[in-house]
């Protein structure tokens, strides 16, 4: 596998024709939203004088007023941009997801199925609607890995019944294979009660969570004070986590920079990263020859295919050959 | 007359829930000894296997296959206590230990591929067990912090509840292990 290095270089060097083309696309396409956004913003605000005469204002108008103000936008925004979009993804995406090893595959329209989310589960709450894009599929050191970009919403009934979606994971979202032998459930999850009400009231409520299984207390305080780890067998959860793993997961969270949550269910590593937002789509305000939006796609890349080295998942114990 | 009944009634709500914790956190403890005790034996059962194979090379370590034999015939027999067994299983792994760093002496050894398995299957043997360790430490822990801690030492106290021992993990077992070394 590449290393992060490795890839910049391929970014700047190999594709760098590409980019100076797309750099173009963008700069028209950046210019074309400003003139049509500026002229569908003027005829808004005058369709909205001319309606101020004869509608009565109220609050409920406006805001039904900058709710299809919005909409329409926003449609338009993705139709305008589209075409640059998939472009994008097929000529710098794609190829570095090959660079970083060639027998990944790439599905820019596809995302990871909905099973395997719940199977995962990192969430309670049942997804209602589930969006996402960029599927990367393959084999890195014979270990299967799978993941994509996530959105995962709920449906919530509001005060004034009406529907309403509320975002319960935006990120990536990962499966692979992992190489200890295991029947239960061990999840692990930022652990947000033991930072907010310290030691003794969050460590009191992380064992009434009656959503989950038992609370496991592991011992390595830095993980601990990181993450809450929750398991239906005390003893598999240590197997499963021991203390090098520990100390892995820990330096991968220092990676990713971002929530981890991670659950080891079926024989399989569920990992989802929090990043809330889309993530592998192109800049169009800024440039991509910018070394901060370059790092961004190939590091969010590199950082999801490098578990398998960093976690060690390629160092199969013998019972699992 | 009603508030002295409700006082009473919670002072007995809360006795009740300290006796319950109480009495919860000493089954944990049995109940993960228990699971530390079957992979305990799935270790004592490869020994045999184990003997039989490297007996035959190893003329000079014959004192510590011996050792491992008796440390095997001691632990099964019937009515050994939890101290008991902590004790044959630290002397268990490093008398194991010492046998796998005496095949490395022996070239035809290190090739069986007999040895090799059971090699492999002490290691995935002996990383359950350092995990049931673990678990039964942390149990241990939160039984002996409630025995000592106030309030529930008054009731601890009254019930004969006393401290239990921990595992004392060796430091070399703490270090991660070298996977790719293993399976060289």
């Amino acid at each position: 596998m590449k290393s992060v290095s490795e890839l910049t270089d391929y970014y700047y060097k190999s594709l760098y024709p590409t980019l100076e083309k797309l750099e173009i696309e963008r700069k028209n396409l950046r210019y074309r939203i400003a003139i049509i956004g500026m002229f569908y913003t003027l005829i808004f605000f005058l369709l909205f004088m001319a309606l101020a005469g004869h509608v009565q204002m109220s609050i409920e108008f406006l805001g039904f007023f900058v709710v299809v103000y919005l909409g329409i936008g926003g449609f338009l925004y993705k139709y305008l941009t589209k075409d640059y979009t998939n472009e994008f993804k097929d000529k710098i995406i794609q190829p570095l997801v090959y660079a970083i090893d060639e027998k990944l595959t790439y599905a820019q329209d596809s995302h990871m199925p909905q099973h395997l989310f719940e199977r995962s589960e990192l969430f309670t709450s049942s997804p209602d609607r589930i969006s996402g894009n960029d599927l990367v599929q393959g084999e890195i050191d014979g270990i299967k890995i799978e993941f994509s970009d996530l959105h995962v919403e709920t449906k919530h009934r509001n005060s004034k019944g009406k529907d309403e979606w509320q975002t319960l994971f935006r990120g990536l979202f990962l499966v692979c294979e992992f190489n200890k032998n295991f029947h239960g459930k061990t999840i692990v999850l930022p652990d947000t009660a033991q930072s907010t009400f310290g030691n003794l009231i969050g460590g009191w409520l992380q064992s009434k969570n009656f959503t989950r299984g038992e609370l496991v207390k592991m011992d390595d305080t830095e993980f601990e004070k990181e993450f809450v780890v929750y398991s239906d067998d005390q003893i598999e959860a240590r197997y499963i986590l021991s203390h090098s793993l520990m100390q892995r997961v820990l330096g991968f969270k220092q990676k990713s920079k971002h929530p981890l949550y991670l659950s080891f269910i079926g024989e399989s590593i569920h990992m989802a990263i929090d990043y809330n937002k889309d993530l592998f789509e192109p800049a169009i305000f800024h440039s991509l020859l910018d070394y901060k939006v370059a790092m961004e796609y190939v590091k969010t890349l590199h950082l999801a295919v490098s578990i398998v080295e960093e976690l060690k998942l390629n160092q199969k114990l013998w019972s699992k050959r | 007359m009603p508030i002295s009944l409700i006082v009473l009634i919670i002072v007995v709500l809360i006795l009740v829930l300290m006796y319950n914790s109480l009495v919860s956190k000493k089954n944990q403890v049995e109940n993960i000894f228990a699971g530390v005790d079957t992979v305990l034996k799935k270790r004592y059962d490869l020994i045999p296997n184990l003997v039989a194979s490297v007996s035959k090379y190893m003329e000079h370590e014959k004192s510590l296959l011996e050792e491992v034999t008796k440390l095997r015939a001691n632990a099964s027999k019937p009515n050994v206590d939890t101290h008991e067994k902590m004790a044959l299983d630290a002397k268990m792994s490093s008398a194991l230990g010492s046998i796998m760093v005496a095949v490395e002496n022996y070239p035809e050894l290190k090739a069986n591929e007999n040895v090799m398995h059971l090699q492999h299957s002490l290691n995935e043997v002996e990383e359950q067990i350092s995990a049931a360790r673990r678990a039964y430490n942390q149990a241990v822990t939160d039984y002996n912090n409630a025995i000592e801690m106030l309030p529930t030492n008054f009731m601890a106290n009254a019930m004969g509840y006393t401290k239990k021992e921990v595992f004392t993990i060796v430091e070399s077992q703490r270090q991660n292990v070298n996977v790719k070394e293993l399976f060289k």
